[in-house]
């Protein structure tokens, strides 16, 4: 039944119950990883993979509800001849951005503290698949209700996922697909569809866009209450040809057709194994992953759980080689570190200069991820930020806004933010009283903690050296400097 | 031809890492995109659609008048190019600049099918794609990759909290940051020593993970070790953050401006660029950016006060090259997402347009009025019609400036246009 080799359970020990954790969650702490491996390989998978769906069920942020937009853009409009328009209007944008602020609060402490880890990871790889951003949107509503979109549908069928997301007013906007009309068709959904959501260049014609254009017009928003809402008379039911079907097609025909196409299982397993496994898969790789995903129909709950209980995700060249995602750094090192996530007001500024702002991708092509997390500003930051959720009193660079920073950056908000400080970690909670005059044991417990594996022997050496050179001094900020230094190191970064 | 470049002491194996990849590129027919003596970019962006009917104004035309009855700035308070243009009454500097022959305006520049969106509009400038196609690289970054595989990794430097993305590249260089003394390590000094041994290479750069017990688990031959090249990745671009930390934490230390910069935030920025270029920084490429250009409403007093802040940064940020010796090197270049509306709005302000105009100044640029400017009464939908493709600009920049083959950065050739002295 299975496509990809299984491990064997002899193979099932800490470190791959580590990686298991890293990748398909968010990390864990020792204890975590301990019980992870007691439970064994295969009820481990199924405690991810089969999450109940209640766990979708937790409740929105409070300000998340539909408004009649329409209602109020016409009192806006209104009262432009009045002084007090731009006061509103900027009285609008604060509260955009505390929303928006609170929005990735919300989703971070999911990441962070949910119940289904897995659900919010995969949920975030949709995110930057069907990648959407706040900056054009500029209603929360609508980022919060295409979150939710993705989180109900994040572990089920691919087809009705991209048939939700064709009709996801946060998609529409971003995509034009709301401006899409029988007599001036917008193709700028259509040719996305294809080229960046299921089967990837080179695998479609213009001719197929310009047709497909036409069979996703009548697709509306309803200002009155947020809503998607279908137009019969602005659709286009004359026939349409598309990738050798000819019919009055609709829009969702166009997605079982693309979705039927071998290449759209081979674009999506790529993307699923660089996400989970490795940045270069090879082509035989991607062959079964295909293969898999095809097999199951789409259904993403038993590709993942093939996936990761197969022999090729726990092998040794995936293994402590992923360059951990900013997203990823934060929730994993607060995790680890046995702290609170920082302020929303931080944590945002940070996953800005981190390169990966939740609710703002830099584009529709979402996040390349891999490398191109790290140039040597972000690795500095990352070294630098670590000092932070350690020792919580060093003052972190502004993340200053300004008007193209986006929503969740204006001045006010922003006023202060990088006087915020933080309690610095409880040392006790990760190193024994009995350890911290004895360096070798310490540093190899603290490496289990954060490297889930021995550090390198270079640096292993130059841990203890520090250790030695304080001595007799064992205090905490001894202990919080060598945490400090063991995650400004390359090793770190990696999961 | 610097004679104050800063001396580094770097052991002798650093060096060679981080400067033969350069001393072999200069050989090669293109220019490499570090060098000391090489000539330097700086884009300044100027964030949030700059109206360019009132910043080269074309007082000669009464339609102008018409549109904006409010906002129409008087012919006696301008800076008068010909019978036709000006500059705003606050270019003082920018005008002496044009008059001396180093300020070229290239009048409306603009893309095939405008987009009124910032934040879509800015990527189509960023990326320099068409307006229907969209790219995640920016422009700049594409430049990085075609040029310089390997090099220094100070080629490029952004001033701000984040990277622009005219920066983002498959192979992602540049450093960004807001004031150089952001740009280090911070932690105690008990820490440093051992942080700088943790971050240099080794004599065996052996691969630091361990695999778990029983060797290799994956039967399926996968490219290659993929941990060890990313840690490898990883070591090299943590050993180039330190040694550019120190780098331009030395610039900065050594190098003060004697010229006044105005205490704005692009002030501050243009400030520490020219810092970097006295001391020798290897950069080519300089990125700045000036917010506030979004004027809806009560456009008059706030865009003056902009213009204003423009003008002498840009002038504080000549004096001082022309002092260096270094405004030969130097073209700096500005772009907005998109210019205004031409008529004015009901309150007093103007909403996203879609042409207008760039500067580009420099002590190479040759002065003038480039291409023309748009009508305006032949508009669409109220909107000027541009008639030269920014990437025009980006193009004759990318040849003739930093001597890189534009068509393999922007994908294709674009008409070049007669910025430079030649």
């Amino acid at each position: 039944m299975n496509m990809l080799p299984p491990l064997p359970t002899s193979k099932w020990n800490e470190a791959t119950a580590a990686h298991l954790l890293n990748r398909a969650a968010f990390g864990g702490t020792p204890e975590e990883i301990e019980a992870t491996r007691r439970k064994g390989l295969a009820l481990a998978v199924r405690d991810l993979v089969d999450v109940r769906s209640e766990t979708a069920e937790l409740p929105p942020p409070k300000w998340a509800h539909p408004r009649n937009i329409a209602a109020i853009r016409m009192e806006a409009r209104e009262a432009k001849a009045n002084p007090d328009a731009e006061n509103k209007k900027r009285e609008l944008r604060m509260m955009e951005g505390e929303e928006i602020v609170d929005l990735r609060r919300w989703w971070l402490e999911r990441m962070m503290n949910g119940p289904a880890p897995l659900l919010e990871k995969m949920t975030l790889f949709w995110h930057g698949h069907f990648a959407t951003s706040a900056q054009k949107v500029r209603d929360m509503y609508w980022m919060w209700l295409q979150n939710d979109t993705l989180r109900r549908h994040a572990l089920g069928n691919f087809a009705t996922l991209t048939k939700k997301i064709s009709r996801d007013p946060a998609m529409m906007i971003y995509l034009d697909l709301q401006q899409n009309r029988p007599v001036h068709p917008n193709e700028n959904w259509a040719r996305e569809l294809m080229e960046l959501f299921t089967v990837g260049i080179g695998n479609y014609t213009e001719d197929d866009i310009r047709e497909s254009a036409r069979a996703f017009t009548g697709y509306r928003l309803d200002l009155t209450n947020q809503q998607f809402r279908f137009v019969p008379r602005q659709h286009d039911p004359t026939n349409k040809t598309f990738m050798g079907h000819t019919g009055p097609l609709d829009g969702d025909n166009i997605i079982d057709i693309l979705v039927s196409k071998p290449a759209c299982a081979q674009f999506i397993g790529r993307k699923l194994w660089r996400y989970f496994v490795e940045d270069e898969p090879s082509n035989a790789i991607v062959d079964l992953v295909a293969k898999t995903i095809r097999a199951h129909g789409f259904e993403m709950r038993p590709v993942l759980h093939e996936i990761f209980s197969s022999a090729e995700f726990y092998s040794e060249r995936a293994m402590r080689a992923q360059i951990k995602s900013p997203v990823q750094y934060i929730v994993q090192t607060c995790k680890q570190l046995d702290a609170p996530l920082p302020s929303p007001i931080v944590a945002q500024n940070a996953m800005r200069q981190m390169g990966q702002l939740l609710f703002a991708p830099p584009n529709v092509k979402g996040w390349d991820g891999g490398k191109t997390w790290i140039t040597t500003s972000t690795l500095l930051f990352r070294y630098n930020f670590a000092n932070y959720l350690i020792n919580g009193d060093a003052i972190l660079p502004p993340g200053a806004g300004g008007k193209t920073a986006g929503p969740g950056f204006q001045r006010p908000l922003q006023r202060g933010a990088n006087q915020i400080r933080r309690d610095p970690i409880d040392v006790a909670k990760l190193v024994p009283a009995e350890l911290r005059d004895r360096p070798d044991e310490l540093v190899d417990l603290l490496s289990a903690r954060l490297f889930q594996t021995r550090a390198g022997d270079k640096e292993r050496a130059t841990f203890v050296q520090y250790l030695e050179a304080r001595k007799p001094d064992t205090s905490d900020a001894t202990m919080r400097g060598l945490v400090h230094l063991m995650m400004s190191t390359p090793q770190f970064q990696l999961a | 031809m610097l004679g104050a470049a800063a001396t580094w002491t770097l052991p002798i194996f650093l060096e060679k890492t981080f400067f033969a990849l350069d001393a072999m590129a200069a050989e090669a027919l293109t220019q490499s995109a570090t060098g000391k003596d090489g000539t330097i970019l700086v884009v300044l962006q100027l964030a949030g659609g700059n109206d360019g009917l009132n910043t080269v104004v074309p007082f000669g035309d009464d339609a102008y008048y018409r549109a904006r009855p409010r906002l129409g700035l008087a012919a006696d308070k301008l800076l008068k190019i010909d019978n036709h243009i000006a500059l705003n009454g606050k270019l003082s500097g920018l005008k002496s600049l044009y008059d001396d022959g180093h300020l070229a305006v290239v009048q409306g520049v603009g893309y095939p099918n405008p987009n009124r969106s910032h934040f879509r509009s800015t990527e189509i400038w960023q990326t320099a794609s068409d307006a229907e196609r969209n790219e995640n690289h920016g422009w700049l970054g594409r430049y990085f990759d075609n040029q310089c595989a390997g090099c220094d990794p100070t080629v490029g430097v952004a001033i701000g909290d984040e990277m622009p993305q005219a920066f983002a590249a498959k192979n992602p260089t540049g450093v960004t940051f807001s004031r150089p003394e952001q740009f280090r390590y911070r932690s105690s000094s008990r820490e440093e020593d051992f942080f700088r041994q943790l971050n240099e290479p080794g004599e065996d750069d052996a691969r630091s993970t361990i695999a778990p017990d029983g060797a290799s688990i994956g039967n399926l031959a996968g490219a290659s070790n993929g941990g060890a090249s990313t840690l490898d990745f990883l070591q090299r671009t943590a050993l180039d953050a330190q040694l550019s930390s120190d780098k331009i934490l030395e610039i900065a230390r050594k190098y003060k401006s004697t010229v006044a910069y105005p205490t704005t935030q692009l002030g501050a920025s243009l400030n520490i660029i020219a810092r970097m270029i006295a001391g020798g920084l290897t950069t080519r490429v300089y990125y700045a950016s000036q917010g506030g250009f979004d004027t809806h409403a009560g456009q008059i007093g706030a865009h003056e006060r902009l213009l204003g802040d423009f003008n002498d940064a840009i002038t504080a940020f000549v004096v001082d090259l022309k002092q260096q010796g270094n405004f030969e090197r130097v073209l700096l270049m500005t772009f907005s997402e998109f210019g205004r509306r031409v008529q004015e709005n009901a309150n007093g302000g103007t909403d996203h347009g879609t042409a207008a105009p760039m500067f580009v100044l420099g002590g190479k640029v040759k002065a003038g009025l480039l291409g023309k400017y748009p009508s305006l009464t032949d508009l669409d939908r109220g909107d000027l019609k541009f008639n030269t493709d920014f990437r025009s600009v980006y193009g004759t920049v990318l040849d003739q400036w930093l001597k890189a083959p534009s068509q393999s950065v922007l994908g294709r050739k674009f008409a070049a246009l007669p910025l430079l002295q030649m």
